[in-house]
């Protein structure tokens, strides 16, 4: 009796792990054959407008990967997608959804730059001041971006409120009110475009290995830093445990006195930190003033996209992070060298996205075509 | 929940519009010292309604499919794809001077174009048991790549040049009566006709026997199923119709300005987004969600009676009330009751 207790829980233990393993696997293949699919019907879309493919596909990878100028310009993206995509992946693996990643970004990359403009006058001006600067600005992000979040997930834990809608009207309402914000009292008298006043010249990352001046080392490793801290959090913290199981076994993690719904206005408030993390590299490494935020890219709606391909894992998120980085660095080569309307690339994302909701679909022309059937 | 209930919140719902519409008017006036029947006045009645009617033609589609069990949170992308086609369609049988005819025709082949594409995201959703939220955030997305892509195909720029818009109705001799006359007998078209879907809706969901079938595909998917009805069938029809809806209403949306705008978020702007908003705001209730549009409608075009006054408010600010509108009520509303069975595929014993 206890020898076969004893014999069966291994083997169950090694089947979960296959099980585990195979899923893993699974998910990868889908999300390579959701974005090949999703490219090929981009590009029977620009033989269909009546472009060249073949031409269209090699100015996206030249554009993407061809040179250190283009490697610089995506890696510059990717850092943007890699943060953004992880705050997505925080609050969808909690189960929460929180769609207003590009409102926080924009808050948290407001924030920094008001709040370095607005110190700068009383410090000096040499570079441990601007060391300075820069941490308070991207604390200011970190902070700002947190309770954007903080609030649609104080209205879903107490009152209801479905965070997806809220979350999508707290975008519009960021990129309004920012947009007041940068037309009047914060913008440059100096300049009629309009923007706030610049950063100050100390406030700048160091540009060590590459040239590109709106790319530096430092925000790199930051950001793989990040990816790297928020995977411990995830995985190997009770408290990124908790998250974990109130999102997708909430009666358990309430019988184990987690408090749900705590618990969601936390998973929001560092999904958030995260974004306003990821606007505060903006601000500071990029553009060093703050615009329009019509005009700052969508990087936040993209990240739902990145989050997903890397089935919501913080780890998973970096090459996806980095593939999305090529496709916006290809487009904008795409912009410059060539006749197709760029937003050909953002329709391919939301394809992308369209593919990888349906795992099913593949998983039947897999069992069809006999690759791989025996898996259900 | 019962019809008396029913009724009181609906009630509520309306007296709830007209305290925030008459409330900010009346802030308004003591603060500005404007009288209020300078701020609300027909030419305001007239533009809400022409802007709620497409956030209440999304938000009927989208309360049948949610009613049968299935969130379609595209609403948003079909509108945007509802609106763009309409563009496309006005340009290519007229240029920039298209005739009423045109209009028309423009309409109902933008509406065939979106019931087709919503075809195929049904079948994801249904057959394929995709992620309901997901792949509705996809139809948005692809919306806000492709529109733009067809507008700079066509007109070599995210927007379009002016084509047309539809032409109001109006009624000789009625339509000279006082506030009534402007209102009803000297509006357009696509109000009228969003009046009576709004209607035929209600009737349908609550009267007869193809509602009640949408309603248990929601509820009580198995007893339907033991009943004989192909639930999943009746989730299609929804789902298509919820398609064909939004994408009418990105039309209309289209139909009254006269121009495609690609820029930004598109000309949408989140109404689809608020069409949702606006059908769990009415509970369910075509009626109740038509109201909300109207509340909706008229925030948005508060802004132009304040610019008319001359009270001094940046548009730029005056153009979130919607949206905060929508964090008001849903934190006001936020548990209505959802079908129970609503995201999950329903899965046939045989």
């Amino acid at each position: 009796m206890s020898d076969a207790r004893s014999g069966l829980r291994p083997a169950i233990d090694r089947l979960a792990d296959r099980a585990l393993e195979a899923t893993m696997v699974e998910r990868i293949a889908i999300a390579l054959v959701s974005t090949l699919l999703a490219l090929c019907i981009g590009l029977v879309i620009v033989a269909a407008a009546g472009y060249d493919p073949v031409r269209f596909a090699n100015q996206l990878l030249v554009g993407s990967f061809g040179g250190e100028r283009a490697i610089s310009r995506t890696l510059r993206y990717s850092t943007l997608f890699v943060l953004t995509g992880v705050a997505v992946a925080v609050a969808f693996r909690a189960g929460v959804f929180n769609i207003g990643v590009q409102g926080q970004f924009v808050v948290g990359g407001f924030a920094t730059v008001v709040s370095i403009v607005g110190l700068a006058p009383y410090l000096p001006a040499g570079t441990a001041a601007g060391w300075l600067l820069i941490v308070v600005g991207t604390l200011a992000g970190v902070v700002a971006g947190g309770l954007y979040a903080a609030l649609p997930g104080a209205l879903k834990a107490y009152r209801g409120a479905n965070e997806i809608i809220t979350t999508i009207m707290l975008n519009f309402i960021a990129t309004g009110f920012v947009g007041w914000l940068v037309a009047g009292r914060f913008s440059d008298p100096e300049v009629t475009a309009m923007r706030t006043r610049r950063l100050p010249d100390n406030v700048e990352l160091p540009s060590v290995i590459f040239s590109d001046p709106n790319l530096s080392i430092v925000g790199l490793v930051a950001t793989l830093a990040v990816v790297a801290a928020v995977a411990l959090l995830m995985s190997r913290t009770s408290f990124g445990y908790d998250m974990v199981t109130s999102g997708h076994q909430g009666a358990a993690a309430t019988y184990s006195g987690v408090d749900a719904k705590r618990m969601i206005v936390s998973t929001m408030t560092v999904s958030g930190m995260v974004a306003g993390l990821a606007g505060a590299v903006f601000a500071i490494m990029i553009q060093g003033y703050y615009t329009d935020p019509t005009g700052v890219g969508n990087y936040g709606f993209d990240a739902i996209a990145v989050s997903l391909l890397a089935a919501n894992n913080p780890l998973g998120v970096v090459p996806a992070g980095l593939l999305f980085g090529g496709l916006e660095s290809g487009g904008s080569n795409i912009q410059i060298n060539s006749d197709v309307p760029v937003q050909l690339i953002d329709g391919v994302v939301g394809l992308v996205v369209l593919f990888v909701a349906a795992p099913e679909l593949f998983r039947m022309a897999a069992a069809r075509t006999g690759l791989g059937g025996d898996r259900r | 929940m019962s019809v008396a209930d029913r009724r009181l919140r609906l009630g509520g719902l309306v007296a709830v519009a007209a305290v925030v519409v008459i409330g900010l008017g009346a802030v308004a006036s003591t603060q500005f010292d404007i009288a209020l029947e300078r701020l609300i006045t027909v030419g305001f009645v007239n533009r809400s309604l022409e802007m709620a009617t497409p956030i209440a033609l999304a938000a009927i589609g989208g309360l049948y499919a949610e009613k049968s069990g299935v969130f379609n949170i595209g609403l948003e992308g079909f509108m945007i794809v509802g609106a763009i086609a309409a563009a496309g369609l006005l340009y290519g049988l007229g240029g920039t001077s298209p005739t009423q005819a045109h209009v028309w025709l423009a309409i109902a082949g933008s509406m065939a174009i979106t019931a087709c594409l919503t075809v195929a995201f049904a079948a994801l959703l249904i057959r394929y048991k995709a992620d309901q939220i997901v792949a509705g955030l996809a139809v948005w997305f692809i919306g806000l790549g492709f529109a733009p892509f067809v507008a700079a195909m066509i007109w070599d720029s995210r927007s379009s040049p002016g084509l047309a818009s539809v032409d109001d109705v109006a009624v000789p001799g009625l339509r000279e009566l006082p506030v009534v006359g402007s209102i009803v007998f000297d509006q357009s078209p696509l109000v009228l006709l969003t009046v009576v879907v709004v209607a035929v809706a209600w009737v349908v969901l609550y009267r007869t026997r193809y509602g009640y079938w949408i309603q248990a595909a929601g509820e009580n998917p198995e007893a339907l199923d033991t009943a004989g009805i192909d639930v999943d069938r009746v989730r299609y029809a929804t789902v298509i119709f919820s398609g064909a809806m939004a994408g009418l209403g990105g039309a209309v949306l289209l139909a009254h300005a006269g121009n495609f705008v690609g820029t930004g978020d598109t000309m949408t702007d989140g109404r689809g987004w608020i069409a949702i908003v606006a059908y769990l705001f009415g509970n369910y209730n075509p009626v109740g969600a038509a109201a909300a549009a109207l509340l909706f409608g008229a925030l948005d075009m508060l802004n132009v009676q304040f610019q008319t006054v001359g009270i001094e408010v940046s548009s730029r600010l005056v153009n979130l009330l919607p949206y905060v509108a929508v964090l008001v009520v849903l934190s006001a509303w936020g548990k209505t009751r959802m079908p129970s069975s609503v995201g999950e595929p329903y899965e046939s014993e045989d």
